[in-house]
């Protein structure tokens, strides 16, 4: 793409050889540059653009009802929900990243744990649009929180749409937490090495005073251990509920007890392969090559496998358990996956999920860049059509063959799909222009430089050191 | 609901009963101004001013000022009216029995195609919202059909036709009652000289007493006029039949409930378009009660399924035209053995037809034979009323030879015209008109313009009559035609009297003064024959033999009917009947393209069009096909395939150089070369719902009548079948045939569950067979139930042995609780809003299937899905057992709906009454129109905005109607107190609903029946709902 052009700042090589200077360097080059490179504001241009479509669109359902979506009887649920799971899903990589992997000591995480992280709190923004605006009355969602009021309402805990409020909103939450503080000594770098007075007030309030102590380090590193050990339950539990919103219903191909785990490993799986497309351009057009290794693609493309072979496993395991429970509706709605008129929808999740993922068994595929971040797009389509599979098919044909239907999603369904992207990717590249894209400090530690392998972070004044650079 | 029966006081201080709305105003401020008296007249025109021209120049005085400027003021208020005028019932003086805020219910009775069906309509503060049957009408029993319950929306029609037109040209002016009137006593005036030269009225077919005798009172003032009856679905082949076969024509009526063994020919006998169908329902239905009678059987032989043949023990299809050799055949074997007597004639040589060999046809019809024979005195055969008199005549003769008549089958003598084709009668008429010989013609109703078969030009020869008036509901297709347009009263808002079919007389009563001001075709007549254009004292001249004095009047029609006004039953005389001739068609097998059969049908839903602006019933899935808002032609299987047609695919019917279009149907069951294909559609002018050229709104389906010859009105032969178009989306409400094989094999393998069945004789081995079908494990709540129904525990047994599929139930539902209509387009996307659903099974082999029918309501489960998954408690569980709703509290997750296994939750994907309520409460609808369409809303149920999920409640405003007052009076609700609407319209008492705890309730002894199971038990649900498995009684030799 242009972006990779001479003249573009972000692209000429860090000076000097000090490691850690590079790293600063290489980081802070993207907020420093009085412009950020012609891709960034064509790609923020279609951003918006979908953007403008996504809020278009669900004022237009807000206004006319949402009949203005394809939804009808029997399918009650379709695109906006399977877009919410969707996005849920994404939301995961983050947290897996961060937390669960830095408890587990894999500290190849340092390179994509921060936007990673952005991705997971953005996803899950954009997924948490999907169930305000999907309802009847887009007015009223504040009727599912328990405020005390005069009407005498009360949420109705036996429904998992309320736990999924509360596991969405504190893993929100918390991921948020996480990823702020994570940012923290990166603000602080980004206060110091800021020319502008505009830029150094603002870094410096979100940077809350860090100055680089060895008690500002200890606190910070015990309570991000404290953070990882807090998020790491919310990575499993999180997605478990969604499941829940399908596992507790009766409906043949939602009841099923396999869904808690089937939904987390898909929605690792699927987080993953949003994290290599992401960072597959990122690492192209920010120069963060040296940062974002072809090492870190590939260890993400041996989880993408791992997690793309336990969701394959949980595909098998639904027919077996349809044939083994007994049922004649739960069997009918598998056989009516497989061949049933939207059979289609079937094939093309097994194809992105389980059969492209093999081709990560080879060495070449997993190591070319390109490879790589077709792969994950195409498991990204797979982990949508999965969700779509799951709901809209086994809504159209359930018990009674008289009420069964054929759902045909209509544009503003497109546009609402197509618009959550915009969202993401407005904020995403928001992000990439003004936040730490890389968590410096942590990447630090683990650079040759900083003497790697250790169990804990150990800073010390060297990032205050280079901070003058 | 208030469940005593009122009679509208014919006082005329009544807001209900105003006789003569355009004289005199509706409201009013003074006896002077009601009486229009002409000091008042005077008064109005002068105003003020001679009251100051008399007062003296130079001596005012204060006194006399005062006075002056008083009456100033006063005449101001009676002259002006230039102040928003609201328009309130005077209720100064309570009329007797109105209590403001409660139902009444009064008598009348609707006419349809010359037959009355007694009704009671629901009146709310002086308006009609809710139609039901009359229990004491013998074609009634207390059912109504789609046809009665959709007619009350028609009131409110915002299409209907408000003024007097007058034709201008191209265009039509609007006009005045007073303009008219002026100019039809002028050319009467100029008739009366010439005796009525040219003067022509075609009615629709009536059989009002009152409106006999005014047609003698005008052919008397009128001799040399005539007078024309037109019907699009009057046949006269049981007339002439039965003049064949006893001389005379007759009517026959029957006694299912006490019938073995039926025939129908071709007869759909329960269909409220068949005379008596819904009372011949209840009996046909009474004798299928297997858990403690005898079950009947019956046999049916049909072109097309219906109603009867769903019901049906053995089916045969064959064409229409096939019929009538059948008929041969078997009056040559029951004559053969039943030994006729020599008066009565030979029996019918016995048919060389090349269908008849074949060897499962003759195993029917042996089978058929030989039980008839072995029920002597206790079978019934009945055939199609579109079929020729040959086949009525071999009919009757069966059932004279049967023993039938006069046990099963009795006659009353017919009118002696009835013989008579009102189709010739229409040809006649309008060659007349096109040859320009008729000067003056008056359309009383009907609508011949559009369904006048193709061969009567009657709109082209509309255009050649002078003077031509119409009286009519909307301004439609025929008025489109006539020199004037006078708007009619609907039969809510008159007086009249119609007969039932078998004579019992019911008095019309109105329920509400004509909203536009129409006139009933008795007014219309009265007026321009001199007479006093009162409907009410018409009609009580008319009865005045029957009825002398005031009380018994007035019991009439608070009964809705007259008391042994029944035509007198006859035992006719079977005569011989000649050989009935059989061209080669009749006589032969399979047909081609080309030589297809077309049977015209009534519409289930919209009759011959006359209800084609109805919402509801355009919205109605119909019972066969559950396609709304369109018509199609229905093929066989077999047809379909050969001719490569499915679902949907547009199709061209090519008869007699004539053409239609309409889009493909596959039924299965039809018979192999006939199509079925409904009147009714194709409406031109018929408003907003129904069509209307030059505006946006495409008429809805094809128009059947184009094909249709004055020959051939029923059924015709030599249709050529083309595909013209694309295929389109269908807006049916069930999956049609043509599903793909996966979902055919689900089906059929669930089917047998969900409506489970037997025949009789294994249902007496093994009685319990319904409930052990299914496994059904010993189950544990997740949760623990809410609470304990220990007052009442509502719950409702639905009789699948009695369900023909009729579908009254479903807009019953509809018209109480104030279901929106939603739309072509929204019912193709799935999102129909009917409570109530009446689901639709093919069984067995597509070339000879069986069909089944399954109402379903909201199961009222006690451990019910969707109140577990509610995140905002919206659908909450009562201490009755109900789910209720509450709208208030839905934010429309819908997530119940998901999770409900019957798929019976209805969702607002807009705000299907915005043109009625408007977008909020604070931004009301100004449309006066549209405010006329809020009025048949039934004030006790919530109108849903958009957004909220809702579902049937099981009436529960009529449940809390009943608790009221028994807890007032101190005592307890009596078992059958509370009907649900459903409930009561059916025809065949298929659904009962009551008090589970009440143990001598009928409900609670149905679901004690060893063939009571519950839909999806299995999954621990605990429906409140119970079917009652369908018993079938199949004849063993044909096992």
């Amino acid at each position: 793409m242009a972006a990779a052009s001479d003249f573009n700042p972000f692209q000429s090589p860090p000076k000097g050889d000090n490691m850690f200077a590079q790293i600063t360097d290489n980081v802070t080059r993207i907020m420093e540059a009085p412009k950020p490179p012609r891709a960034w504001y064509i790609a923020m241009g279609i951003a918006l653009s979908l953007l403008t479509m996504f809020l278009g669109s669900i004022t237009w359902a807000a206004w006319n009802g949402i009949g203005v979506w394809g939804n009808m009887m029997p399918v009650a649920w379709a695109f906006p929900i399977v877009n919410f799971v969707f996005w849920i899903g994404i939301g995961h990589a983050g947290t897996l990243i961060s937390a669960i992997l830095f408890l587990l000591r894999q500290n190849w995480r340092t390179a994509i744990n921060r936007f990673a992280e952005a991705m997971t709190i953005f996803a899950v923004m954009c997924a948490g649009i999907f169930p305000g605006v999907h309802i009847g009355r887009p007015w009223l969602p504040y009727y599912m929180m328990p405020i005390p009021n005069q009407m005498g309402m009360w949420p109705q805990y036996r429904s998992p749409l309320e736990w999924d409020i509360f596991a969405v909103s504190t893993y929100a939450t918390v991921s948020i937490l996480f990823w702020y503080m994570g940012m923290i000594p990166d603000f602080a770098t980004f206060r110091d090495r800021s020319t502008s007075t505009v830029k150094r007030i603002a870094y410096g309030i979100v940077a809350m005073g860090w100055r680089g102590s060895s008690r500002q380090w200890h606190r910070y590193e015990r309570a991000y251990l404290i953070l990882a050990a807090l998020a790491t339950p919310l990575v499993l539990s999180v997605h478990s509920v969604v499941s829940f919103d399908f596992a507790t219903a009766q409906l043949p191909g939602w009841h099923a007890t396999i869904f808690p785990p089937y939904f987390v490993a898909g929605a690792i799986f699927g987080g993953f392969a949003m994290v290599v497309t992401l960072a597959v351009p990122a690492r192209q057009f920010f120069g963060l090559k040296r940062i974002i290794t072809i090492r870190h693609l590939e260890l993400m493309a041996k989880v993408m496998i791992a997690t793309g072979l336990m969701v394959g496993y949980a595909y098998g395991m639904e027919f077996f358990i349809s044939w083994y429970g007994g049922s004649s509706y739960e069997g009918f709605t598998f056989v009516n996956r497989l061949f049933g008129p939207y059979a289609w929808a079937y094939w093309t999740m097994i194809a992105c999920n389980v059969i492209f993922p093999q081709l990560f068994w080879f060495k070449n595929v997993r190591t070319n860049v390109w490879a790589i971040l077709l792969i994950g797009m195409i498991v990204n389509v797979g982990m949508w059509f999965e969700r779509f599979v799951i709901i809209c098919t086994s809504l159209t044909r359930d018990f009674l063959p008289s009420s069964w239907g054929y759902y045909v999603p209509t544009k503003f369904d497109f546009m609402t799909l197509g618009g959550s992207f915009g969202l993401f990717f407005t904020l995403f590249l928001l992000f990439c222009r003004y936040l730490p894209m890389v968590a410096m400090s942590e990447v630090k530690a683990f650079s040759p430089a900083g003497g790697h392998a250790r169990p804990h972070l150990h800073h010390g004044h060297d990032d205050a050191a280079h901070a003058h650079h | 609901m208030n469940k005593k029966l009122r009679v509208v006081s014919e006082r005329s201080e009544s807001p209900r009963a105003t006789d003569t709305a355009a004289a005199r105003p509706t409201y009013w401020r003074s006896l002077a101004e009601l009486d229009q008296t002409p000091e008042f007249r005077d008064a109005v025109e002068r105003e003020f001013a001679e009251p100051l021209q008399g007062l003296p120049p130079d001596s005012p005085g204060r006194r006399r000022f005062m006075q002056v400027m008083g009456a100033s003021f006063s005449m101001a208020g009676l002259a002006g009216c230039r102040w928003h005028e609201d328009k309130i019932l005077p209720m100064t003086r309570r009329p007797e029995g109105v209590i403001p805020g409660t139902t009444s219910r009064y008598a009348t009775a609707m006419e349809l195609n010359g037959i009355a069906h007694g009704l009671h309509a629901t009146s709310y503060d002086g308006r009609p919202i809710k139609i039901d049957g009359n229990p004491l009408h013998p074609d009634s029993l207390g059912a109504a059909s789609t046809y009665h319950q959709g007619s009350v929306l028609g009131v409110y029609d915002p299409d209907r036709s408000d003024a007097v037109s007058q034709k201008n040209g191209e265009g039509r002016d609007v006009s005045t009652f007073e303009a008219f009137d002026k100019a039809a006593k002028e050319q009467l005036k100029k008739l009366r000289t010439t005796r009525g030269e040219g003067l022509r009225v075609l009615s629709e077919r009536s059989s009002s007493p009152t409106l006999a005798a005014m047609k003698d009172r005008w052919l008397a003032a009128f001799p040399l006029s005539k007078w024309i009856t037109f019907e699009p679905l009057a046949t006269n082949g049981r007339a002439a039949g039965t003049a064949l076969a006893f001389g005379k024509p007759h009517r026959v009526h029957y006694s299912f409930a006490e019938a073995k063994v039926i025939l129908s020919l071709d007869a759909d006998f329960v269909a409220p378009s068949f005379p008596s169908g819904l009372a011949n329902a209840r009996g046909l239905t009474h004798g299928r009660t297997p858990d403690h009678e005898e079950m009947n059987r019956l046999y049916v032989i049909e072109s097309a399924f219906s109603s009867t043949g769903a019901t049906a023990d053995h089916r045969l299809a064959l064409r229409s035209e096939q019929i009538k050799a059948v008929a041969a055949y078997l009056d040559a074997e029951i004559s053969a053995k039943a030994r006729p007597l020599p008066e009565q004639g030979a029996g019918q040589p016995k048919p060389n037809a090349a269908f008849l060999s074949d060897a499962k046809v003759q195993k029917f019809l042996d089978a058929v034979a030989k039980d008839l024979l072995a029920n002597i005195g206790k079978s019934i055969v009945v055939a199609g009323l579109h079929q020729p008199a040959e086949v009525h005549a071999l009919v009757e003769r069966l059932n004279v030879l049967l023993g039938n008549s006069g046990r099963t089958v009795f006659y009353t003598e017919d009118r002696a015209d009835a013989a008579t084709s009102d189709f010739e009668g229409l040809k006649a008429l309008t060659d007349e008109m096109a040859a320009g010989r008729v000067e003056t013609l008056f359309v009383l109703g009907g609508n011949p313009a559009y369904d006048a078969p193709a061969d009567v030009g009657f709109a082209a020869a509309l255009e050649k009559v002078a003077f031509s008036v119409r009286l009519g509901l909307y301004e439609d297709e025929t008025s489109q035609g006539a020199t004037w347009h006078v708007p009619a009263a609907h039969y809510l808002e008159s007086w009249g009297d119609a007969r039932a079919y078998d004579g019992t007389i019911s008095i019309v009563q109105p329920l509400i003064a004509p909203i536009f001001g129409g006139r009933s075709a008795l007014e219309l007549l009265a007026r321009l024959l001199g007479e006093e254009p009162k409907g009410l004292e018409l009609v009580r001249a008319q009865h005045k033999g029957l009825l002398g004095d005031d009380r018994r009047f007035r019991k009439a029609v608070h009964d809705g009917i007259i008391e042994g006004s029944a035509f007198d039953r006859v035992s006719p005389k079977l005569t011989s009947i000649p050989p009935v001739k059989l061209s080669e068609r009749e006589l032969s097998g399979a047909v081609s393209n080309g030589g297809f059969e077309v049977r015209f049908v009534p519409c289930p839903k919209i009759y011959d069009g006359r209800y084609a602006n109805n919402a509801w019933l355009q919205e109605l899935p119909e019972s066969f096909s559950k396609l709304s808002w369109d018509n199609g032609a229905f093929f066989s299987v077999a047809t379909a395939k050969e001719l490569g047609i499915t679902d949907g695919d547009v199709l061209t019917l090519t008869l007699g150089g004539k053409t239609v279009d309409v889009p493909c149907i596959v039924a299965p069951g039809s018979a192999d070369g006939s199509i079925k294909l409904a009147l009714g559609y194709g409406r031109t002018h018929a408003g907003r719902v129904g069509g209307k050229v030059g505006t946006d709104v495409t008429p809805v389906g094809g128009n059947a009548n184009l094909i249709r010859t004055t020959e051939a009105p029923h059924f015709a032969a030599g249709v050529r079948v083309a595909t013209s178009g694309p295929g389109k989306r269908l807006a049916n409400t069930q999956d049609l045939y043509a599903m793909d094989q996966i979902g055919l094999d689900g089906i059929a393998e669930r089917l047998p569950e969900l409506v489970r069945e037997a025949p009789y004789e294994e249902f007496k081995k093994e009685p319990h067979f319904a409930k052990h079908l299914v496994h059904q494990p010993h189950e544990m709540n997740l949760w623990v139930d809410p609470v304990s129904y220990e007052g009442h525990k509502w719950g409702m047994a639905i009789d699948l042995n009695k369900c023909i599929g009729c579908s009254a139930c479903v807009t019953a539902c509809q018209a109480e609780n104030n279901i929106p209509v939603v739309g072509q387009e929204n019912v193709a996307m799935g999102r129909e809003m009917l409570w109530l659903r009446v689901d639709r099974y093919y069984r067995g082999n597509p070339n000879e299937p069986e069909l089944r029918f399954q109402p379903l309501p909201c199961q009222q489960c006690e451990n019910a899905p969707c109140e577990q998954v509610c995140p905002v408690g919206a659908t909450m569980h009562s201490h009755e057992g109900l789910n209720d709703m509450v709208y208030n509290r839905c934010i429309g997750t819908r997530y119940c709906s998901n999770n409900c296994p019957y798929k019976v939750r209805r969702f607002n994907y807009f705000n299907y009454n915005l043109d009625v309520i408007g977008m909020t409460p604070y931004t009301p609808t100004e449309d006066p129109k549209m405010k006329l369409k809020a009025m048949v809303f039934n004030p006790e149920v919530t109108v849903r905005s958009r957004g909220v999920m809702e579902k049937c409640t099981f009436c529960v405003q009529r449940i809390q109607n009943a608790k009221i007052p028994a807890k007032n009076a101190h005592r307890a609700i009596e078992d059958g107190e509370i009907k649900t609407a459903c409930q009561e319209t059916c025809p065949t008492d298929a659904i009962v609903f009551g008090d589970l705890n009440d143990k001598k309730s009928r409900v609670a002894n149905l679901q004690k029946l060893e063939r009571a199971y519950q839909l999806l038990g299995e999954f621990n649900n605990r429906p409140r709902v119970q079917y009652l498995a369908r018993i079938t009684n199949p004849n063993p030799e044909l096992a």
